[in-house]
């Protein structure tokens, strides 16, 4: 008799599985409800920061700020390395004859007290502040910076600049001639006119001669400084001195008390006592810790999908979030453009072909990729200067209009009509349209851009394949030219053009699409290189305006990398930080660091 | 005088076995595809740089040279540079692999003081709601992998703010001393130690309520109730020891199991471990870094075996005394 | 208890088999005002109390960058049996899609993508086990029937293998594998190096198997009837494995899709668009994702379900029950 047998263990078996389940859903509604009705009463157990008191002018002195970094430096010697973490540290070590104020985006003296310049613009008389001192006490004169020049300039066997300082220093190929014309006076002369001036003296910091001329001498200025130096062997004429370097866990930076700047009430800066930099090589401990106040700021943006936790951290008063409208960089787009690339040898002619960039540049829906990607923060871009660089940015430029049939005929006028049952294009050989896109994995912004781009596209037909890869094979990658397209955001590290030489420069590293031209390649692109040269050697900004203008209108015309949209920046700090100046280049906050002043409230570890 | 043998043994196969894991992590990890000094270009380093430093660390030198030069160097217990931190190798694992000793030996620990106790009681009872209740929830347990626990953790962490949300410690206590360092790790142990303690305690639960069972069904059990031994302690004190013969035998497999569920936890909760060490060691390709771990970890699953062979030997006397005829 | 597993089991497989069907939704389709939407709540009974056909209100982005939402209680939307290609589906999809388990950060419906993502996890893990099987019945069946130094040599191996924890072995090789790949190749790639792992449990197993069934009486009849080795085996020998090889599939089953979610939630295994159940994990990682929208943790829930599934079923089978869950938990 097999029947009641059976049922009886249906019915256990379904007794069984339903006990299993039940516990497992209720698991989890106990854990959901009890996360849901505790939040409340734990809101009142956090301290609250105090609003700083309103109009009271003094700034408290004193105090520790906590920052942190992403990665470690390889050296402190920042004539010999340009990552970033180098790059924070020396912010807050040295000082640099003059400095472009991040916010303003204007000169500003700083070791440099005033200067003049000759008539036809090529010499500056500078004349140096008196009565400085290094962090060791050793007095800063002109040999300083005529020992400066003189390291960024050294050369190595084969009689190439050592110093990646040496390409930012160098005008038309050329580098500056300094002499000291006595204690406190040095003259530089430009080879040639330099419209930005001055501004070129903001990339280098000025180092001490009396503890490196002995290995710049010696031949070994390289390894000069590295991460084992001894604090005490180093010194600079910035607003902190490093006290310990603790190995994969933080720098520790104090006061220096021989600081030259003054605030305006004549109050000897820096405010702070000391800057702690953490190391926290992950993005999400390094979020979590600026969520919960442990760190007070952080060297980099909000990101958009962090954007939420953040405000309610803002809205418990934990942390301030600053809105810095529209950022300077836009995600770019391109496509391999040279003669030796192999998919132009290939069967693929159209992927080199401009038509296929205009109209791709107008198949995309910038509103929609805003939304999708910055969740609506972010502003639809066209060319190569964001609208958030204000000075530069022409916004008269004609940009294409969002017209997909308009696309599809430029694609039709270079022979991809056909299409195969999927709805993809098919080209003369009647193999469908697709190319390979090389982006940065880990890159939450560029992963979603180009996910948004690849959704996009498949609409008029056109695959594009997304390839996420390590930034440092990316490089590789790059650097080889073994791609067909690629998809980045590069970092401006000022919003004067004549910063992004190698961009604009057919014989440019950075001339993404085909760089290093041993000639211009095409007829635009001479043009391009003319433009830019005169843009840089005149000395009136509205024609350097005017110059740039017309070489946004030729990247409109070629399009030779494509942009969709520039994000809003917020940047966020602990409640604790005040007299902060949140910026759209990085350092964001660091980068003014002698004018930080940090609440005397105590650090909650929540 | 076998307990001797036994170690020896032991420790000859531990060694064969860290040689062959790293000798294959660092060829495993030359003979891959994708540049090696990938790092340095992401940083704008020139070309000669590169090449310099690819010199340095032995790239440009044939796999098999590269390897014994390599391999004659840790016999120095010289582990070489990482690459990817410029740092040596040696002073890296040391520490990240101290920090995942750390997660695992209190995973362990609380898994242990868990799940034993619950064994012998869902095993010293037939029927009834209790035990049934426990061999319930042990199975859930069971089936809640590392990765799924941690997330879960990590969120209600989020929310209601009861554990710090990942790291090992706040950046505080940094140098206000000794004692403030330990109660900051204490505090920020608990949510990975958790994660990976849940399926564990349920596998030692498990085993140990089977081990329990069939004790309990032993003659000699019988007997000493029928000499009026009261019960409870029974089950407590001479049917435990008994048990723990095949307890022990498993500590070798948990020690590799808790291996694997660290790497996962330590990625969720971002504990600076070994685990996450190689794994970023891999992704950059810095073959001495990757040598490093792989060794370390090895000691680890060594040691692992070796401790639950000694634990084993200890409680059943009868594989001690084969010698001694 | 066994039953329990089983059903859960082939409940999971009808399921992915069966996901165009089921799911509500395109797993690809993104709806671009729904980013992070919260799972839409049904509600049976409407303002006036009274008892409707399950219906929803569908919701109205407050805050695009806060993906905050409210609920459109002017509008309300029924479910329906059998609407628009699938079991159930909203009537109409014009004024909102029904998220029964929330949206991701591309406002994909998550429970399409489970259900699509279960047949990527389950089909990597099926076909890797299928391939273990395989080469572990070969291997074990040869080094079992043949012995001797080939013996030795392939069960040192098998043990040498066993020894290392599955996470990093996997990792290790996949690491070291091009990370450049289609998800056509990536599956390829997984099954290959699942594979690889997972053979020396199951060969383990077989040899011991084989070793002692040869010297039973029937093998020696049949070779001293002039039966080739191969004959003997197949015909004689193997079907005795059977037994095993069951106990090594549902062991292998969740140590593969643990390990397929482990590897694409650390980023090396498949990756966006291709809906699985570690990749869905891999975004939602993210902290103040988990914090905010914890929905995104549904994925888990599945995983947990088969998982949950092959314990029953191991624990069900009166031996080896807990050397099987030890198996299982230690890799």
């Amino acid at each position: 008799m097999h029947w009641p047998v059976r049922w009886k263990v249906v019915r256990r078996s379904l007794r069984e599985s339903v006990v299993f389940l039940a516990i497992g859903l209720l698991a989890a509604a106990g854990v959901y409800a009890v996360s849901i009705t505790i939040r409340p009463f734990l809101d009142g157990v956090e301290t609250k920061a105090h609003a700083a008191p309103p109009g009271s002018g003094a700034l408290p002195a004193g105090g520790n700020l906590v920052s942190s970094i992403r990665g470690e430096p390889r050296t402190f010697n920042r004539y010999a390395d340009q990552t970033s973490a180098v790059e924070t540290i020396t912010f807050l070590l040295h000082s640099r004859l003059v400095r472009v104020n991040r916010k303003t985006m204007e000169i500003e003296p700083m070791l440099a007290e005033g200067w003049t310049a000759s008539k036809d613009n090529l010499a500056y008389t500078i004349r140096l502040r008196r009565g400085v001192r290094f962090s060791d006490g050793a007095p800063f004169a002109s040999a300083d910076v005529v020992f400066a020049f003189r390291a960024i300039y050294r050369k190595d066997k084969t009689g190439a600049y050592e110093s990646p300082i040496a390409d930012s220093m160098q005008v038309a190929g050329k580098p500056l001639d300094v002499k000291a014309l006595d204690e406190n006076t040095v003259q530089i002369r430009f080879p040639s006119a330099y419209g930005p001036g001055m501004r070129i003296l903001d990339n280098l910091p000025i180092y001490p001669r009396h503890l490196l001329e002995q290995s710049l001498n010696d031949g070994t200025f390289d390894a000069a400084w590295g991460v084992s130096t001894p604090p005490a062997k180093m010194a600079g004429l910035g607003p902190f001195v490093l006290k310990e370097y603790q190995a994969g866990q933080r720098l520790v930076f104090d006061r220096n008390p021989r600081y030259w700047r003054k605030d305006a009430a004549g109050r000897p800066l820096p405010y702070l006592d000391r800057i702690t930099i953490e190391i926290l090589a992950d993005q999400n401990a390094e979020l979590l810790r600026l969520q919960s106040g442990q760190l007070d700021c952080i060297q980099s943006e909000v990101r958009p999908e962090d954007y939420k936790a953040l405000k309610e951290a803002a809205t418990k008063g934990k942390i301030r979030l600053y809105d810095l409208g529209t950022g300077l960089d836009a995600d770019a787009l391109w496509f391999n453009l040279r003669a030796d690339a192999p998919i132009a040898r290939g069967r693929r002619p159209w992927l080199q072909n401009v038509e296929l960039r205009r109209a791709i540049a107008e198949s995309v829906d910038r509103t929609r990729f805003t939304n999708t990607v910055f969740f609506g923060a972010g502003v639809p871009t066209f060319g190569p200067v964001s609208p958030g660089n204000r000075i530069w940015f022409d916004p008269q430029v004609p940009t294409p209009k969002f017209d997909r049939a308009s696309a599809a005929r430029r694609l039709a006028s270079i022979g991809l009509t056909k299409k195969n049952a999927e709805g993809i294009l098919l080209d003369s050989a009647g193999a469908p349209v697709q190319f390979t896109l090389l982006t940065q994995k880990g890159n939450t912004a560029l992963e979603r851009g180009a996910a948004a781009l690849r959704e996009q596209l498949r609409a008029i037909g056109v695959v594009m394949d997304v390839v996420p890869l390590q930034v440092g094979t990316l490089g590789g990658r790059l650097e080889s030219g073994d791609l067909e397209a690629a998809y980045y955001r590069f970092l401006t590290s000022d919003v004067d053009p004549a910063a992004s030489m190698d961009l604009w420069r057919s014989s440019g590293g950075f001339h993404v699409w085909n760089p290093r031209q041993a000639k211009p390649a095409t007829e635009w692109e001479g043009l391009l290189d003319d433009l830019i040269a005169r843009q840089v050697s005149t000395v009136d900004p509205a024609q350097r305006k005017r110059l740039f203008g017309q070489v946004q209108r030729i990247f409109a015309e070629h399009i030779p990398i494509l942009y969709f949209a520039a994000p809003r920046v917020y940047v966020a700090t602990s409640a604790r930080v005040l007299n902060a100046t949140p910026v759209l280049l990085r350092p964001v906050v660091l980068w003014s660091a002698d004018t930080l002043a940090m609440q005397a409230a105590p650090r909650s570890n929540r | 005088m076998s307990l001797l043998r036994l170690f020896a043994r032991r420790a000859v196969f531990g060694l064969l076995l860290v040689l062959t894991v790293s000798s294959g992590a660092v060829l495993l990890t030359r003979l891959a595809p994708d540049n090696e000094a990938a790092e340095l270009m992401a940083s704008g380093a020139s070309r000669e740089t590169i090449e310099r430093e690819r010199a340095r660390h032995g790239f440009d030198r044939p796999v098999l040279e590269q390897y014994i030069a390599w391999l004659s160097h840790a016999a120095r217990l010289d582990f070489g540079q990482s690459v990817m931190f410029g740092r040596p190798v040696a002073d890296l694992v040391r520490q990240r692999a101290a920090n995942t000793a750390l997660l695992a030996l209190a995973a362990l620990a609380l898994a242990t003081l868990v799940g034993i106790p619950l064994g012998v009681v869902s095993g010293s009872r037939r029927s009834g709601p209790l035990p049934a209740l426990i061999r319930a929830v042990s199975l859930v347990c069971l089936s809640l992998p590392p990765l799924l626990t941690s997330l879960v953790l990590v969120f209600v962490a989020a929310r209601t703010g009861w554990f710090p949300i990942g790291g090992m410690t706040s950046i505080e206590a940094s140098d206000a001393g000794w004692l403030p360092w330990v109660r900051d790790v204490a505090w920020h142990v608990p949510l990975p130690a958790i994660a990976l303690a849940i399926p564990m305690a349920a596998v030692l639960e498990r085993l140990q309520s089977q081990a329990t069972g069939e004790t309990l069904r032993e003659p000699f059990m019988l007997a000493a109730l029928a000499r009026g031994v009261r019960r409870p302690r029974l089950v407590w004190r001479d049917g435990f020891k008994a048990s723990i013969r095949p307890v022990a035998s498993i500590y070798g497999l948990i020690v590799g199991g808790l291996l694997s569920g660290s790497f996962v936890v330590e990625i969720v909760t971002s504990w600076p471990g070994l685990g996450r060490l190689m794994f970023d060691g891999l992704r950059a390709r810095d073959l001495y870094l990757v040598a490093g771990c792989a060794a370390a970890g090895s000691v680890f699953l060594a040691a692992g075996s070796l401790l639950s062979d000694l634990a084993l030997a200890f409680a059943d006397p009868r594989l001690r005394g084969e010698e001694r005829r | 208890m066994r039953r329990t597993g089983l059903v859960l089991l082939a409940l999971a497989v009808a399921v992915a088999a069966a996901a165009p069907l089921l799911a509500p939704h395109d797993p690809g389709r993104g709806y671009d005002d729904y980013l992070h939407a919260p799972p839409t709540a049904l509600h049976v009974r409407d303002a006036d109390g009274r008892w409707r056909w399950p219906f929803f209100h569908p919701l109205r982005l407050v805050d695009r960058l806060e993906s905050r939402y409210e609920e459109d209680t002017s509008r309300e939307v029924a479910l329906k049996l059998f609407a628009r290609g699938s079991l159930v589906a909203e009537q109409d999809e014009s004024a909102g899609p029904w998220l029964p388990l929330g949206a991701d950060s591309f406002g994909r419906d998550l429970y399409s993508r489970i259900l699509y993502g279960a047949r990527v996890s389950l089909g990597v893990a099926l076909v890797a086990v299928a391939g273990s099987l395989l080469i572990g019945l070969v291997v074990g069946g040869v080094s079992g029937y043949f012995g001797g130094a080939l013996d030795e040599l392939l069960m040192r191996l098998a043990e040498f293998v066993v020894v290392l924890p599955t996470v990093y072995l996997v990792l290790a090789l996949r690491s070291v594998l091009p990370l450049v790949l289609t998800p056509g190749q990536v599956f390829a790639l997984m099954v290959g190096i699942f594979t690889l792992v997972g053979w020396p449990y199951v060969a383990r197993g077989v040899r011991g198997i084989v070793a002692v069934e040869r010297r039973r009486d029937y093998a020696e009849a049949a070779r001293a009837a002039g039966a080739s080795p191969v004959r003997i085996l197949c015909r004689n020998i193997l079907p005795a494995t059977v037994g095993h090889l069951g106990i090594q599939a549902t062991l292998l089953l969740p140590a593969f899709i643990l390990a397929e979610a482990t590897l694409s939630f650390v980023g090396v295994g498949f990756f966006d668009p291709t809906p699985t159940w570690g990749t869905m994990l891999h975004d939602a990682a993210n902290v103040s994702t988990l914090g905010q929208f914890p929905w995104m943790l549904a994925p888990a829930f599945a995983i947990f379900i088969v998982v949950l599934g092959v314990n029953l079923v191991v624990q069900g089978s009166r031996t080896r029950s807990v050397a099987g869950s030890i198996d299982l938990a230690a890799r």
